[in-house]
């Protein structure tokens, strides 16, 4: 099976949610270089993480 | 893995990536991953690589990920899977979590085939100071779409608005 990277017909589905995009979080992204972008990759993880853990904490009855 | 009592979720990015680069692995980065690197803002908790079925691939990468434990994700403890060129070579797809993370090893993706059909459209990348191959963006988006899940409609679309930002610039 070969990829089909050629230009697709536009879905309208896709085209809906697309509608709904941030484009400025793109945009910014698109400034950064890949090892930034890698970087805040690492960076919204571990918040993410952070944030779950303190929802746990909080979920988690007390002795 | 565990770190003060509470179970971790972080993927280890880094090492799972130097693992496989260090030991001459042939695979390519997809999904999240992938997206990251084009530009992606959503958040991807995992490793997805297409690796190459020859013989000795399997072998190189079974022996690079041995050291943390490949496992089947979401499947009950003790059963008796065995990280094994044996076992690669017996299936194709595996959604593996791992001591330091999670990591999917494809051998074929939707839409996109096998590694060799795949290599062709890959841009090299430096991630995490390692030199390796990353689908490029249009080849991803169309793997997304063969791919028909529901849950990538977002992704999608946020990867074509990427595109039509790229082309804009």
């Amino acid at each position: 099976m070969k990829p089909k990277s050629d230009r697709l017909e536009p879905d309208p589905v896709i085209e809906a949610y697309k509608k709904d995009i941030d484009r400025t979080l793109l945009r910014e992204n698109l400034k950064r270089t890949v090892a930034e972008r890698l970087a805040n990759l690492v960076a919204l993880q571990e918040l993410a993480e952070e944030a779950r853990r303190a929802g746990e904490r909080v979920d988690r009855p007390r002795d | 893995m565990l770190v003060n009592g509470w179970i971790v979720l972080v993927t280890d990015f880094k090492q799972l990536i130097a693992s496989l680069v260090e030991s001459d692995v042939e695979f390519i980065v997809v999904g999240g991953l992938a997206a990251t690197v084009h530009g992606s803002a959503r958040l991807t908790q995992d490793v997805d690589v297409v690796y190459s079925r020859s013989h000795e691939n399997i072998e190189r990468m079974v022996t690079a990920l041995a050291p943390f434990e490949p496992y089947l994700r979401g499947a009950p403890p003790g059963l008796p899977f065995e990280w094994s060129t044996a076992t690669i070579k017996s299936g194709l797809n595996f959604t593996l979590t791992t001591t330091i993370g999670d990591i999917d090893v494809l051998g074929e993706i939707a839409g996109g085939g096998f590694y060799d059909a795949l290599v062709e459209h890959t841009i090299v990348i430096d991630l995490f100071g390692h030199e390796c191959k990353c689908l490029d963006l249009p080849t991803l988006i169309a793997t997304k779409r063969a791919a028909g899940r529901p849950r990538d409609l977002e992704a999608i679309a946020e990867l074509e608005a990427l595109h039509e930002e790229r082309e804009g610039q």
